[in-house]
């Protein structure tokens, strides 16, 4: 166990340095959903009028649903590294090694985890600027930060799917990109349950995005909602391992 | 007992190349052992196998007397290796890349930086130890990647072509250093593309072709093996294949073996006291009416090794014309 932390804390510090050395990148990935955030906050801000719209701004609502798109989209970016990884011979060097096979995965889970973390850390400042409340304060803000790096790693396991069986970052990263924007609008990340179409309710209930974003709007709006907490925990726990078991899977038959 | 054992490993790809066809062959500790072979003869699949970053198909490999597929974290331990391919972060710099594989290795975090520091003084990283390698030259990434295999102080440390892409004068620089490695103690294992580089640094050698080691020595005995000097009968621009072949037929009475190799324009026969039997040659020659431009006496070389054992040449050198070939008689 203390082995796995070391190995996998030495792979965690690269990925950290590669962070910050590129920030260009770390701001891409903020970017879009920042402007998510301003234009939806905007555009949609006569929603709060409509009957059944039960919190007091489109804001207040929009905070966890760009939580999750700013997540889904780190979590793409970790695929595109791991080819990178396989193409420019920095697997081997991990590979090469004297250290366990699942460190190497460990290592990118954890960094994707922080990566989400602090990222769902500035998308909370941002909104506090815009003039967001939030109704469970620093601790809601802390357990909204550690659920975003649960459903990073959830997603980020997908992502390496994706990469480790194609091999290919372009696809890996368009493969992302296409999955983003439906997974998020057959949730209730834009729109409340109840004001969608009864088709898209039912679909929305069985995508784990809705899981994550009730639990994230809760913290934001209402208070500590235990249920949808142990419910998003659930779902996107249970995503989580489904895809790192994937992801350890095809990484197995990666490296043979 | 031998510190690398390969026996008759095989390596089928999965589409069915068959890279590795049956070899044994085995490295003494402080050998620089040499792996000369063309593109494609199946070096960097036999050095991965036993780096145990491939399975083999079939066949044994061990280092240390340690079964490298059953066991392969020991193996890992013992060894280095700088990929034909350069392997380093271009994000991070040389000093954090090579900081990182020696705490991987297992290197505590002082003695890492220890290390790391002693290794960019030595491969005369120290002004750049700062930069991101992702601004290095080709000359310096290759430094750095074998930094990378170093920094752990393996005993036998395995080099894919490391000098491919170098200029000269760094790659006899390159040449030096992994002598003076060699004197503290390493072993080396390296598989090359150049006849010189064999020549020059590897204590013993394989020759590779197409899967198969066609003989192994030492670049001095696998010379002497050819039988002599060589003598070397270059004909008129005018000459046809007809008197090239005349020329070879001569030639062949003066082997040993009774073989001559006919090249375009050209025969090449080997023999022990070739200088002295020069005359004789001449005699011959003309006897048999063959016009001759140029006669030569050389030393074998390892590209008339290669040339014997495999029934091709390793590569044409730049300063003779590329030539049709026809062999020692024998086909392939
Ligand atoms: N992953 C692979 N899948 C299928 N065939 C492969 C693979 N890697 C190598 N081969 C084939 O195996 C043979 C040996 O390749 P290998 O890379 O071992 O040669 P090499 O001696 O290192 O050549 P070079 O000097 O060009 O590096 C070649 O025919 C090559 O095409
Ligand atoms: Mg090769």
């Amino acid at each position: 166990m203390t082995r796995t932390l070391r190995e996998s804390g030495i792979l965690w510090a690269r990925q950290m340095k590669k962070l910050v050395r590129i920030p260009l990148l770390l701001f891409f990935a903020l970017a879009q959903p920042l402007i998510f955030l301003l234009l939806f906050s905007q555009v949609f801000t006569n929603l709060d009028r409509l009957p059944g719209f039960e919190y007091d701004s489109y804001l207040q609502f929009l905070v966890p649903s760009i939580v999750a798109l700013t997540a889904l989209n780190s979590a793409f970016q970790s695929g595109i590294g791991m080819v990178t990884d396989i193409e420019s011979g920095m697997l081997d060097k991990f590979l090469i090694a004297p250290i366990r096979r699942s460190s190497v995965l460990l290592g990118k889970v954890f960094a994707d985890a922080t990566r989400s973390a602090a990222q769902a850390t500035v998308i909370v400042l941002v909104s506090l600027l815009m003039g967001a409340r939030f109704a469970t304060g620093i601790p809601g803000v802390a357990a909204m930060t550690v659920l975003a790096a649960l459903f990073g790693i959830a997603w980020a396991g997908l992502s390496n799917i994706i990469a480790l069986r194609t091999r290919n970052g372009e696809l890996t990263m368009i493969v992302g990109i296409l999955i983003t924007f439906p997974v998020l609008f057959l949730s209730t990340a834009f729109m409340p349950s109840i004001l969608l179409p009864e088709w898209l309710d039912t679909v929305a209930k069985f995508n784990p995005i809705t899981y994550i974003v009730e639990a994230l709007r809760a913290l934001v709006n209402t208070g500590w909602d235990w249920t949808a907490i142990a419910q998003a925990l659930g779902v996107t726990g249970g995503l989580a391992v489904v895809t790192f078991a994937g992801a350890t899977r095809a990484f197995r038959k990666a490296i043979e | 007992m031998a510190l690398i054992q390969v026996d008759e490993l095989v390596k089928v790809y999965p589409g069915g190349v068959r890279a590795v066809d049956d070899i044994s062959f085995v490295v003494e500790e402080g050998e620089i052992f040499g792996f000369l072979g063309p593109n494609g003869a199946g070096k960097t699949t036999t050095i991965r196998v036993i780096v145990t970053l491939l399975k083999p198909t079939s066949g044994r490999v061990a280092v240390d007397g340690i079964d490298v597929v059953a066991d392969p974290e020991p193996v890992r331990r013992r060894i280095g290796y700088a990929a034909q391919f350069i392997g380093v972060d271009d994000d991070l710099t040389a000093m954090e890349n090579l900081v990182m594989q020696g705490r991987l290795h297992g290197l505590e975090p002082r003695e890492a930086q220890r290390r790391s520091h002693e290794l960019l003084e030595v491969l005369q990283l120290v002004e750049v130890a700062g930069r991101r390698a992702g601004t290095f030259s080709g000359g310096m990434r290759r430094r750095l990647d074998l930094g990378q295999a170093l920094v752990h102080g393996p005993r036998v440390l395995f080099l894919d072509e490391p000098t491919t892409g170098l200029d000269p004068q760094t790659r006899r620089a390159l040449w030096e250093y992994l002598r003076e490695l060699n004197s503290r103690g390493v072993t080396i294992f390296l598989t090359t593309q150049y006849l010189e580089e064999a020549d020059a640094l590897a204590t013993r050698l394989a020759i590779i072709d197409q899967g198969v080691i066609a003989i192994e020595g030492t670049p001095a005995a696998l010379k002497r093996g050819l039988g002599g000097d060589a003598i070397t009968v270059t004909l008129p621009d005018d000459a046809g294949p007809d008197a090239t072949e005349q020329a070879a037929r001569v030639l062949e009475r003066f082997s040993d073996t009774g073989e001559a190799a006919r090249f375009d324009r050209s025969a090449r026969v080997f023999t022990a006291e070739a200088a002295s039997r020069l005359a004789e040659v001449v005699r011959a020659l003309d006897g048999a009416s063959v016009k001759v431009a140029r006669l030569e006496v050389s030393e074998p070389t390892l590209d008339d090794v290669f040339l014997r054992h495999t029934g091709s040449r390793m590569r044409v050198e730049e300063s003779k014309p590329p030539s049709r070939l026809r062999m020692f008689g024998r086909g392939r």
